[in-house]
Formats: C-alpha cells, sequence, structure tokens
C-alpha cells in the first residue's frame, strides 16, 4: 500500500512560525517549533489519539474551544497558542484533577525522578490542590501478574495499558471495568495478566501504577546508567536499552527502532536480568576431570582445547549458535577452516541448503523489511509461528490487520493466535512446509499438480486455491480494471522450510511463488525468512555455513551440515565437536541424531553463558561466554539489517570476550587470525564478505543499516559475475 | 467477579491460568443459552456487537452475570471474558454481584424525587428487607417521571407510587400476579388534552413475566 | 389565547391513545405507510431536499439540522447505516418513550424513509435496556413491518432495501451520547469517541453513520406527507414544528405536551401542567432536561424554542421541563444533579470523571457543616475547569447547570452552608 507522503507546511506557535508535517498532530508538530505540550494518553504507538487525559488542550485562532493538541492534525498557516491564560488554566485543572486521587507518594515510588506526572505537575501544574477531602486509599501495591505490580491509588486511568492489550498485543486481558471515578484497571475474575508482551505496559504507565516487580526498590534514576544494544534472544533483534546499577543490569526497555521493534519488547527480552546474572551462569572456565566439571583457569582450558582439537585435527566440526555474533562465526569458520582444515561447520540447525538457493534467496530484491508487514497489501504467514519464533512481528503483523486493512492469510502445521485474525488460514501436516508451498506455487500457475501435492502436504487443496487467489487478487479491487497495479505481498517463512529433506524443493517453490506474485519486481512486497536462530542470517553470511564462505561465496571445500555432521560423529568418522554458544540438545536440532554423536565424540568444546543439558553432560572444555550484555560485535536481522552488539556492562565474572578467545585458540591452534580488539574483527569481516565492504561500526550506529540498502549490496552476486 | 467494593484491593491469583478466549472444550453452555446468543449474534455485521443482549441472556439464566456466566458467554462469542467484564460491569442492569432475581429499580432521580422518592426508596427497602428474591435498587431516571415517583418492577414501570402500595407491589413480585394493575404505566393515556379527538378507554396491560419478557 | 385552550397543530401526539394504533392495522388505517409510498414514488434526492426544507432540528437534545446531517453523509456504494438514538435517559425526558409505546410504526416509517434518503440499508434502533415494554412493541412493530414488506428487500418494488434491528441497551445514560451509543452498539463500554472524526463520516463499524433522535425520525413522515416548506410554516423562523415536550416535577399535570415551538415558557408550565401545588411558586426550572442550566420564576415568559433559550443562557435540549418549587432546597436539587452525572461519567476524560466527584463531595461537605463560603468559588471554579474541556459534554452537562445554580442561588448556599455548620456545631438542632 503506498507509505503516507510527508509534506511539509507552516504554522504558527506561541507567535513564532515553524515548519511541521502535514496533518501530523499539533502536541508532534509542536515539537518542531521547540514547544512541548504536556500529555498523558497520547502515545501512537498504541494507534489513534483518544483524547482522554486533556492534559495537551491548545488555543487554535478560529476556533472558540480549547482543542486537544494530540487530536488535531497541524494545517499550513494554523495559528496555535499554548501559554494564554485560558490555556494555561485549563492545563492547571486537568493537573489539579488528576491529582485530586492521587496519593502524590512520590518518596517511596519507583517511578520518581522517571514520572511524566511528576514532570508536568511541576511544569504545568498550580502547584496547589484545593481537594480538601479525603483521598481514597486501597491495597497497594497488588500483583498483577507474576512480574508486574498495580498500585490503583496512583493510577490516573489515562488508558495506555488497556489500550495495549486490546489494540497493540490484542490478548484483550486487560481491561477497565466499572464506571466513572469507579473504573479501575483489572483482568477477569482474578485471573493474572500473563501474556508475551505484557511488560510493555510497565514501560508505557506514565505514573507509578505499573511497576516491574523484578525492579522495585532496586535502584533510583539517580543510581543508574542507561546503554543501548540489541537484544539477541531471537531473531527479532529488539533494540534495547539496559538500565544498569553496579556492574549489574537491572531491566530492559525498548528502545524504539521501526524498522525493528516499533518501540515494543517482549516479555522474554525485557525481564532478563537472571539470563545474564542468574546463578546458572558460568563465569570461569570449567574442564571435565575425572568425569566431573571443575574450574580451570584459562590457560589450561586453551591449552587442553587446543590440545584436544589438534589431535582431532580434520576430524573436528563445529555449530554455531544463534547467540554468536557474526564475528564470532567468522572467527570460528576461519579457526576450523584454517587452523583444523574442516570444513564440517554450520549453523542451521535442520540442515543445509544448496548454496545456489541460499544466494537466490537473498537477493536483494527479494527482501522485505519489516515495516513491510504493515504496509503490504496481502501478508502470509508460512510455516513459522511468529509469536514463539520471532515475537514482535506478531505485533507487527497484528498492527497492519488493524489499522492498514493488510489481509492476512496464515499458512502453518498447527492453530496459532494468528488465525484469529486472518482472512484465511490454511493447514498442513507438520514438517510439510516445502511440499505445501509446491502447492501454493501450481496454484498460482494453474498447475495441475495442486491436488496431488496438496493432499501429500496433508492440505486441503482447495484451502491451497483459496490460498493463492487471495495472494494473486491482494490489493486488487473487485472487479478491478486490467490496469491496476500488482498488490504487494510479504511472506514471511521459517526456515525449516528451506531446511533437510525437501529444503530444496521448498526453497524453489518459495522462489517460484515469488516469481508468480511479482514480489521481486514489487516495491514493498517481499520475503522475510524467521531463521531458526537468533543470528541466523549473520552467522550465514559470515561464512558458518558448510557450503558457504564469507559473503555466500563458494568455499575452498564444502563440509558437511549439521544433520550430517552428527551422523558422523556417532559413526565416529568425526571425533571433535567445538560448539560456539550452541547446545545440540536444547537448540532446536534434532535430539535423537545428537544424543548418540555426544555420546560417540572425544572431544566437546564449549562456548556458554549456562550449563545446558548438552554442555553439562558432556563437554570436555568450557569457556564462559558473554551475555548480549557484555558482548561487542555485530549481528545480521533477518531482514538485512546489520545491528552493533555494545557492551553495557562489565564480563561477568572471568569471561572473555568471545573474539579474543577464539583468537586466542586459534593461535595455540598455529593460527594468527590476526585480531587483537573487537573492531578489528569487524573489520575482518566487512573485509571478507563483499556486500558488506566499507562498512564500519559508526555506519552501524544505534539503529543498523541494511546492506541491501548500501552501495555493495551488488557484492552478492560479484563472484558469480566475475565467473 | 467482583464489583468495586472488593476489586481495587485485589491481587490476581498466580495459580490461576491466564484468561484467553475460552476453547469450546474448557466451558459447557446450555444449549438454549448458547442458541439464544447465536441468534443475536447473527443480527449484526460484527458479532461483537452481541455483548450487551448476551450478557443479559446469560443473567436471565444465572441471575447475575456470574464469572461462569461471563465464560459461557466468551465461550460462545470467542472473545476473551474479561472484555464482556469490562462490558458488564459498565451498565447499571449487568449485575456483577449476586443479587435476587425480582429487580425493583426505584427511580430516584430529580423528578421523581421532587416527588417523594427517596422516601419511597427507603420505604421499599425496608420492605423488601430479608427477601434474598428481590434486588431493591436506587436506579437514576427511567425516563417516566409522568408517574413519579415509580418504580420498575422486573421492567414494569408502576407509578405514582405511594407507600402504602408497597405491601401489595411485593406481594405481587412474590406471587408472580402482574405488579399493581391499576398503576402500570403501559395503562396511562397521554397527558396532553389536546392529543386524542376524544375519550380513549385507557391501555388493556400487557402480562409481562419475570424475565421481562412480554408475553 | 393561551396554549392550553388554543388550537394546537398535533402532528405526532393526534389521537395516539387510539386503541391498536400500535399495531399495523390501525396505524395504515389512520394513513401510516402513506408517506413511504410517497417518499419511494420520489427520487431520494427529493425526499432529502423535503427534509432539508422544513427546517426539522434534532430533538434529542443538540437540535442540529437533521436535513443538513443527513447530507454530510459520504455519496456511493459504501456500507452506511442509520441509528435511531433511543436512549432516552435525559433526566425528565419521556416523550420518546409515548412516540414509540404507542405509535412504533410511526417511527419505523421514519426510519425507512430517511434511509432511502440517505441510501442507507441498515439501521439500529437503540433503546434504553430500562424500556423493556416499549422495546417489545417496537420488535413487534418491525416484524409486522417486515411481513407487509416496508422493511426487507426490494421494498414496496422500489429497490429499495433495509434491515432494521432493535437493540436493547443495559443501562447508562452516556449511552445517549451519539459516540458512546455507537461503542456501545459495537458491543464495548459506552465510551464517547474523538469527534472528529464525527458520525457521518466515521461512525458505527467504521462505516458513515446517520444518527437520529426517535421524535426527530417519527416526524418525518408528516414533513413527507405536508411538504418540507408546508411544515417549516410551524413554529418559528429558527425552530420549525412542533415538539413534544415532557413536564416533569412539581406541576400538577406531569406528562408529554406537544407544542408548537415559540411559544411561552409560562404557559407550558402553568396553562397546560397547572404549575406548582396552591400556594406555590416556581423556584427554578430546568428547561431542557437536567443538562440545562437552570431558569427561575422571573424568567417564565421566554419563549420556548431553540434560540430563545439559548439567548438565556440555557438550552432547549431534550425539551424535558423540570420544575422546582419554592419548598425545595437548591442544595438538593443540585446534589441530585451532581450526583446523577457522576455516577453516569464514564470515565474516560480526565475533568468530567474528577470534576464530578469532586463536586458532589464538595456539595457533601456543605450538607454536612463542613463547608465555607470559599467552597463555593472551589465548585464554581472547578465547574468552569470541566465546561469546554472535556472529551464530550457529559461534564459540561453537570458543570452547567451546577454553575447555574451556585451563580443564581448563592445567597441560600451561603445561608446552607452556615446553617449546617451551626447545626454540625450544636448549636441549631
Amino acid at each position: 500500500m503506498p507509505r503516507p507522503q510527508q509534506r511539509m507546511i507552516t504554522f504558527t506557535i506561541d507567535g513564532r512560525e515553524a515548519q511541521a508535517p502535514e496533518n501530523s498532530m499539533l502536541v508532534d508538530a509542536a515539537k518542531h517549533g521547540d514547544v512541548e505540550i504536556p500529555v498523558f494518553c497520547y502515545e501512537p504507538k498504541l494507534g489513534g489519539p483518544v483524547g482522554a487525559c486533556r492534559m495537551c488542550l491548545v488555543e487554535i485562532e478560529g476556533i472558540p474551544k480549547l482543542q486537544p493538541g494530540c487530536a488535531t492534525p497541524v494545517k499550513d498557516g494554523m495559528v496555535v497558542n499554548t501559554q494564554t491564560e485560558r490555556v494555561k488554566e485549563a492545563q492547571r485543572g486537568v493537573v489539579e484533577f488528576l491529582l485530586v486521587n492521587h496519593p502524590l507518594d512520590c518518596p517511596v515510588c519507583d517511578k520518581g525522578g522517571e514520572c511524566p506526572l511528576q514532570d508536568i505537575s511541576f511544569g504545568w501544574g498550580g502547584g496547589i490542590s484545593r481537594f480538601v477531602e479525603p483521598k481514597r486509599h486501597f491495597v497497594k501495591p497488588v500483583e498483577l501478574s507474576s512480574k508486574i505490580a498495580i498500585d490503583r491509588e496512583r493510577c490516573i486511568l489515562c488508558y495506555r495499558c488497556v489500550r495495549f492489550s486490546q489494540d497493540v498485543s490484542e490478548d484483550d486481558q486487560l481491561v477497565l471495568l466499572e464506571r466513572g471515578a469507579h473504573s479501575y484497571v483489572a483482568t477477569f475474575d482474578g485471573h493474572p495478566y500473563e501474556a508475551p508482551f505484557s511488560g510493555n505496559i510497565v514501560e508505557l504507565c506514565p505514573v507509578g501504577a505499573l511497576t516491574a516487580l523484578p525492579y522495585r526498590f532496586k535502584a533510583r534514576p539517580w543510581d543508574i546508567e542507561d546503554a543501548g544494544t540489541v537484544c539477541t534472544l531471537c531473531p527479532s533483534q529488539c533494540n534495547v536499552t539496559l538500565t544498569v546499577r553496579d556492574e549489574k543490569v537491572l531491566r530492559a526497555l525498548a528502545r524504539e527502532n521501526p524498522e525493528v521493534d516499533d518501540g515494543w519488547l517482549c516479555n522474554r527480552g525485557r525481564f532478563v536480568r537472571d539470563e545474564i546474572h542468574g546463578p546458572q551462569r558460568i563465569t570461569q572456565p570449567l574442564i571435565r576431570d575425572g568425569g566431573v566439571l571443575r574450574p580451570t583457569t584459562w590457560e589450561r582450558a586453551l591449552e587442553e582445547a587446543a590440545k584436544a582439537l589438534t589431535r582431532a585435527g580434520e576430524h573436528t566440526a563445529a555449530l554455531v549458535g544463534g547467540q554468536a555474533t557474526n564475528e564470532e562465526g567468522f572467527l570460528l569458520a576461519r579457526a576450523l577452516r584454517e587452523g583444523l582444515g574442516s570444513p564440517h561447520i554450520d549453523s542451521r540447525p535442520a540442515g543445509a541448503l544448496p548454496l545456489e538457493l541460499h544466494r537466490r534467496l537473498a537477493e536483494p530484491a527479494l527482501q522485505a523489511q519489516v515495516s513491510d508487514l504493515e504496509h503490504a497489501h496481502a501478508v502470509l504467514v508460512l510455516d513459522c509461528e511468529p509469536v514463539r519464533d520471532m515475537p514482535i512481528i506478531d505485533l507487527r503483523i497484528r498492527k497492519g490487520v488493524r489499522h492498514k486493512g493488510v489481509a492476512l492469510a496464515v499458512a502453518t502445521n498447527s492453530e496459532g493466535p494468528l488465525d484469529r485474525r486472518a482472512e484465511l488460514s490454511v493447514r498442513f501436516a507438520p514438517g510439510m512446509g516445502a511440499v505445501f508451498a509446491q502447492a501454493l506455487a501450481a496454484a498460482l500457475s494453474d498447475g495441475g499438480e495442486v491436488d496431488q501435492l496438496a493432499q501429500q502436504a496433508g492440505a486441503d487443496p482447495q484451502a491451497v486455491r483459496s490460498l493463492a487467489t487471495l495472494l494473486a487478487g491482494a490489493g486488487q479491487d473487485e472487479g478491478g480494471a486490467e490496469t491496476q497495479a500488482p498488490g504487494e505481498v510479504t511472506i514471511v517463512w521459517g526456515e525449516r522450510l528451506a531446511a533437510g529433506e525437501h529444503g530444496a524443493a521448498g526453497a524453489q517453490a518459495l522462489l517460484a511463488i515469488s516469481e508468480r506474485l511479482g514480489i521481486g519486481a514489487i516495491s514493498g512486497a517481499g520475503l522475510l525468512e524467521v531463521p531458526a536462530e537468533a543470528n541466523g542470517r549473520g552467522l550465514r553470511e559470515a561464512g558458518a555455513l558448510p557450503n558457504a564462505g564469507p559473503g555466500l561465496q563458494p568455499p575452498a571445500e564444502s563440509g558437511l551440515d549439521a544433520q550430517s555432521i552428527a551422523t558422523a560423529l556417532a559413526a565416529g568418522e568425526l571425533t571433535a565437536l567445538h560448539l560456539l554458544q550452541c547446545d545440540p540438545l536444547s537448540d532446536g536440532y534434532d535430539r535423537a541424531l545428537w544424543e548418540p554423536a555426544l555420546e560417540r565424540a572425544t572431544t566437546v568444546i564449549a562456548h556458554a553463558t549456562a550449563l545446558t543439558e548438552g554442555i553439562a553432560e558432556h563437554a570436555n572444555v568450557i569457556f564462559p561466554a558473554e551475555s548480549h550484555a557484555e558482548k561487542e560485535g555485530t549481528i545480521v536481522h533477518p531482514d538485512g539489517r546489520i545491528q552493533r552488539l555494545r557492551p553495557v556492562i562489565g564480563r561477568q565474572g572471568e569471561t572473555r570476550a568471545g573474539w579474543l578467545v577464539l583468537a586466542d585458540l586459534a593461535l595455540a591452534l598455529g593460527l594468527d587470525l590476526g585480531v587483537e580488539t573487537g573492531p578489528m574483527a569487524t573489520e575482518q569481516l566487512a573485509e571478507a564478505v563483499p556486500f558488506y565492504a566499507g562498512l564500519t561500526l559508526e555506519e552501524i550506529g544505534a539503529k543498523g543499516v541494511r546492506w541491501q540498502d548500501r552501495d555493495s549490496a551488488s557484492g552478492l552476486n560479484a563472484e558469480r559475475v566475475a565467473g | 467477579m467482583n464489583g468495586f467494593a472488593s476489586g481495587w484491593d485485589q491481587a490476581t491469583d498466580q495459580n490461576k491460568l491466564p484468561a484467553e478466549i475460552p476453547s469450546p472444550e474448557q466451558v459447557e453452555v446450555p444449549a438454549a443459552l448458547r442458541a439464544e446468543i447465536e441468534g443475536h449474534m447473527e443480527l449484526y455485521p460484527d458479532p461483537t456487537s452481541a455483548a450487551l443482549p448476551a450478557l443479559a441472556a446469560a443473567q436471565r439464566v444465572h441471575g447475575w452475570c456470574s464469572p461462569l456466566a461471563i465464560e459461557q458467554v466468551a465461550c460462545v462469542m470467542q472473545v476473551t471474558p474479561a472484555s464482556l467484564a469490562a462490558v458488564a460491569t459498565f451498565y447499571d442492569m449487568l449485575e456483577t454481584e449476586p443479587v435476587g432475581r425480582h429487580s425493583v429499580y426505584v427511580c430516584t432521580n430529580i423528578s421523581c424525587s421532587l416527588r417523594g422518592a427517596d422516601e419511597l426508596f427507603e420505604a421499599m427497602k425496608e420492605a423488601a428487607q430479608g427477601d434474598g428474591e428481590i434486588n431493591v435498587r436506587a436506579f437514576e431516571c427511567l425516563g417516566a417521571c409522568d408517574i413519579a415517583p415509580m418504580a420498575s418492577v422486573d421492567g414494569v414501570y408502576v407509578g405514582p407510587l405511594e407507600i402504602e402500595d408497597l405491601p401489595q407491589l411485593l406481594d405481587d413480585v412474590r406471587s408472580g400476579r402482574p405488579v399493581l394493575p391499576e398503576k402500570q404505566l403501559a395503562r396511562m393515556l397521554v397527558a396532553d388534552p389536546s392529543a386524542n379527538s376524544q375519550q380513549y378507554p385507557s391501555h388493556a396491560v400487557q402480562t409481562v413475566d419475570s424475565q421481562g419478557q412480554g408475553t | 389565547m393561551s396554549a392550553a385552550t388554543a388550537e394546537r397543530k398535533m402532528l405526532l401526539l393526534n389521537d395516539i391513545d387510539e386503541p391498536g394504533l400500535a399495531t399495523r392495522e390501525v396505524y395504515e388505517r389512520r394513513g401510516g405507510y402513506q408517506a413511504l409510498r410517497k417518499a419511494l414514488s420520489m427520487e431520494p434526492e427529493q425526499v432529502l431536499s423535503e427534509l432539508q426544507a422544513s427546517g426539522l432540528r434534532g430533538r434529542g437534545g443538540a437540535g442540529f439540522a437533521m436535513g443538513t446531517k443527513v447530507s454530510f453523509l459520504p455519496k456511493g456504494a459504501a456500507q452506511k447505516y442509520l441509528v435511531c438514538n433511543a436512549d432516552e435517559s435525559e433526566p425528565g425526558t419521556f416523550k420518546d418513550r409515548e412516540l414509540m409505546q404507542k405509535s412504533p410504526h410511526m417511527l419505523v416509517e421514519g426510519i425507512v424513509i430517511a434511509t432511502w434518503a440517505a441510501g442507507i440499508s441498515r439501521a439500529f434502533i437503540y433503546i434504553r435496556g430500562e424500556y423493556v415494554l416499549q422495546a417489545d412493541i417496537l420488535d413487534a412493530a418491525v416484524a409486522e413491518a417486515r411481513e407487509a414488506g416496508y422493511i426487507g428487500e426490494n421494498i414496496l418494488g422500489s429497490g429499495h432495501t433495509l434491515s432494521l434491528v432493535v437493540h436493547r441497551g443495559a443501562g447508562a445514560y452516556i449511552c445517549g451520547e451519539e459516540t458512546g451509543l455507537l461503542d456501545s452498539l459495537e458491543g464495548k463500554r459506552g465510551n464517547p469517541r474523538l469527534k472528529p472524526p464525527f458520525p457521518a463520516v466515521n461512525g458505527l463499524y467504521q462505516g458513515p453513520t446517520l444518527i437520529n433522535n426517535v421524535e426527530t425520525l417519527s416526524t418525518v413522515p408528516t414533513i413527507v406527507n405536508m411538504g418540507g416548506e408546508n411544515y417549516a410554516s410551524i413554529g418559528t423562523e429558527t425552530s420549525k414544528g412542533t415538539k413534544v415536550i415532557s413536564i416533569s416535577g412539581h406541576v400538577q399535570r406531569p406528562g408529554n405536551y406537544e407544542i408548537e415551538l415559540g411559544v411561552s415558557s409560562r404557559e407550558i408550565i402553568y396553562d397546560l401542567a397547572g404549575g406548582p401545588a396552591d400556594g406555590r411558586q416556581v423556584k427554578c426550572w430546568f428547561p431542557g432536561g437536567s443538562s440545562s442550566p437552570v431558569l427561575t420564576g422571573d424568567d417564565l415568559d421566554i419563549p420556548y424554542d431553540f434560540d430563545s433559550l439559548a439567548k438565556a443562557g440555557t438550552m432547549l435540549g431534550s425539551g424535558a421541563i423540570i420544575v422546582v418549587d419554592d419548598a425545595t432546597p437548591i442544595l438538593d436539587v443540585a446534589m441530585k444533579v451532581a450526583k446523577f452525572y457522576r455516577h453516569e461519567s464514564c470515565g474516560k476524560c480526565t475533568p468530567c470523571r474528577e470534576g464530578t466527584n469532586w463536586t458532589v463531595k464538595m456539595l457533601e461537605r456543605i450538607a454536612s457543616g463542613e463547608a465555607t463560603p470559599m467552597d463555593l468559588d472551589i465548585m464554581a471554579s472547578v465547574c468552569t475547569n470541566i465546561i469546554g474541556n472535556c472529551l464530550c459534554v457529559l461534564g459540561d452537562a453537570m458543570a452547567m447547570p451546577i454553575g447555574s445554580m451556585i451563580a443564581k442561588f448563592r445567597g441560600e448556599f451561603e445561608q446552607t452552608i452556615e446553617q449546617a455548620r451551626l447545626a454540625a456545631e450544636g448549636v441549631l438542632v
């Protein structure tokens, strides 16, 4: 769908001219004139304005009544006053009303010091209250969920939290009960508010009514430092601000990036303290000694690991997990290929895909951006479950459907929460995503094999045809003319569709579907892969694949993929396994294959943050790994956005930087990787990947940069053209 | 479900599951109630519009919008119970605390109160005291100020009421008879003497059962 | 010649108590549904221009010109809706109740004509849940009309199609506010919406929606029958036609009366409704429901029409006169009004939610002898901070009458404050 075009207009605010985008709301437009209009309920992330708090009343010449600045679009020539006595009186009045029942218990309130109500009362209030009646009192705080406390005395009924529940996450669990001055925020019949994104309401609350239980009374705003980085717990790669006090991460806040997270954060990424500081965290090297893991020195750990790897030599294989950075994946691949002469490295749990297909699927023209999900005519969710696999895009898809009229179709192997929002949901048998995609491709080209393929996939052939009709007709008016521009279709697809037994067929089908729908030729249409691992895309591009080196170029020698590595280990053909933040017994790998493989492996070297099952039982040497709060380096978002991790806290215990451990290990294997700092690793990576050419950390900046948008994007095909 | 007085102070129960949209297997819904709700849902382009009639129907079955009643409606309408609780607690006629099955709304708004409604309400409360089946409530303007002071008894408007009428009124409710037939609004002629060109008899009273459904 | 004795035009209440009028049979025998036939024989635009020519102003409270409202609806094929506002909840108002109960087909006919004029195929009557009898009667009338082919597909061969559903509310004054009504009809809490967008552009289910009061729509068949210009000859220059007014409180003959707009208020209160009981005087009166600023016994000669009442600082509103006699303490009146609006405030916007609550608390403090005259200034200031600053008009609906009472009866309030204080101190018993 066409994206809104912004035209700048000139208006007058408090006697000065200012330029602002036409039809932006006055509270936003005012900022262009360096004027702040106070708000409580206004939060564009929640949808259109509601005009409930009345804090933003302003005077507009020609309109007799004061108007809410949050809901009044600015027009050319508009004359706005925010400093007249009338406006000030209304603002003082609203603050006074809001404080009528507010306890003003700021000295014991967690929000104190970062509280919009405090700031606005101070800035715009009258400074006194004429309310002499007793204020209401309630038990406080009480648990709203296992993670969130609610203090109903402090609530100013701005509606933000309930709007989030109803209009953004659409879980509809948090509501207002009763009416008028008796209204209060609650759930149904004492049920806890447990939903994947519920933590966002804490951040939305403009007063101290909703607080995070893990953060309560942990710090004051003047005790803390905030630092921005990126969450690496899933492929969403949400931008976060981590709040730090005394080298401890106390909380995570959303750091809005419209092209990544839209300013939201899931509960896993938000309530992250335990992942970083929990008792399970490994903070020193461990070595297996007499069957028991014991702490050891770095020197001994590196020495033992190098010894074992040298012994195994080309019989070594490596797996890279999604928490690893591009640089770590890149350096490990070098160490393996150049130091040990082994080509067996993978970062895809479910198996390889021919390199040619990797490259075709990575074609810049086919790539969707996250924002396409809200502007496309149709979105197809194919063989993935966003809320589980890449949670934050679940919200983006809902936003598109709710606010932009996106037609949503879901094709998955089981019921999911997006089905309710879908115009069409189609089911297929587990593991048959690739065959289903073939059936869809056939239906889009009127192929005769639709019935047979659909049946093979365990899907209803008629539903497959309906899906084809929906996608092909996206954006077209009923009975539309031939001249209509083709519709923009965005397909969100899960990595497993193009992996394993049917993987190549699945990828081919996906390309065929794209071809039929003109995805490569239509701006705003695209494919968005949901990788199985958080940094799945970056690790591939860095060369952590058996059939590709850095930049998806053919390697000197092809190796075994993850599944074949397991088989080879179990058969004794491979003897050592190097696990870089990866545990094949818990990370979506095929457990049945990996149990015997780990059992038989002579040597297992692991970089890990915690002793998960496979590591605890099988690793011989364990290097403590950094959490995302400690790491530096880069990762790649599923849409190609290269993002930068910045260390927010010092490394925990004896933990060392991942790049440094790999460099030291390589050196012990007799290979000098030539990396002495983190940025040097990034530099090497950028030199090795043609389509990252010239990339610097400065360029990546706070919001990342999509490599497809850079001049070097053609580097994807450079080698092929040359060849 | 708790009303205003207790809901404020309550923590959620961490042992409960989140209240998502109930699946059909989770909640058993009486067939007649399901049919009635589905019938309402069909009347609207968006079936969510049926929330009020559906909750009213569930209230007739359960006597009030109990948590179970709300879960049943949520199950049929395929919405979360919270979204219905938000609605139920907003409207005066939907009871979110257990109450007697017979409702007696005494209008105590301005026009009725000018004609003695506050005293009438106190007297009504006293007269019905101890009868758990009768739910006496002071109600906002019921739109019958021409028969002030008045009350709506199981949906039937009666007035002008005098305190002496109350024993009979309550007796009629308890015994299932039409309530004070002579004082039912349904019989009343329009006040404007110029409206009717001739003398018409007062209207026949429709009998209305305790569910508020015309027969 | 007084209103009581004059030959008054009866357009809506005419023989309204005729037995059986609620049935189609009697309604048709009296000429019912002839206006519909006439309208369907005209082009929708012609019907619309008749409505515009009539100058009919909305009878719900705001007094907006009905024809103009129809003309705001976008033309074209988009699904449009008509919603009849039958939530009559303004204290003192009961005219729609009488019309729906006794002449439901007049409303149905008006709705069918209006939807024809506006190109609407789906209509709803949102009736307050308390009106059980009237809703049952409407349900029966709609069923009869459907049977007779006045509702449904291709009405009387005109090509016009209409579905009409009677939707029962469940007790919330705010649902009489048109956007609160829309949210309620969509199955939500009846919270008013931000305007703009106005319902004519973005209303029910986000479609263009025409919202009219029962009396307004019930007048439509009459206008079609007599012609817009003819109708416009009744009443005053800016307040055309007749209006059913509800009069209640301290009068001897409370009830509904149909008057030509522009007659003097005194004639309505005294000649038609009999005035207060013998020996009592009018202390104050609400000319347009409890939301309208009060007038006093000195204001009885103000003509009863939209503009004259507006000029007097109040409003015609829903056309509901509530009379309060001189034996009633003004504090009691203020308390009733304030408590009502506090109870009915939806809670969405700050000034209304907190302001109505605070006002009640201040009035209670007066009653308990804990107030000083300074509290009257605070109360007046609180009212000022509400008026014009809310999301909808409910806050104003409390603040305006309370403000008018403080302004007009300040002396009595001060006396009450002093007496209550002395009583609380045990000086006066």
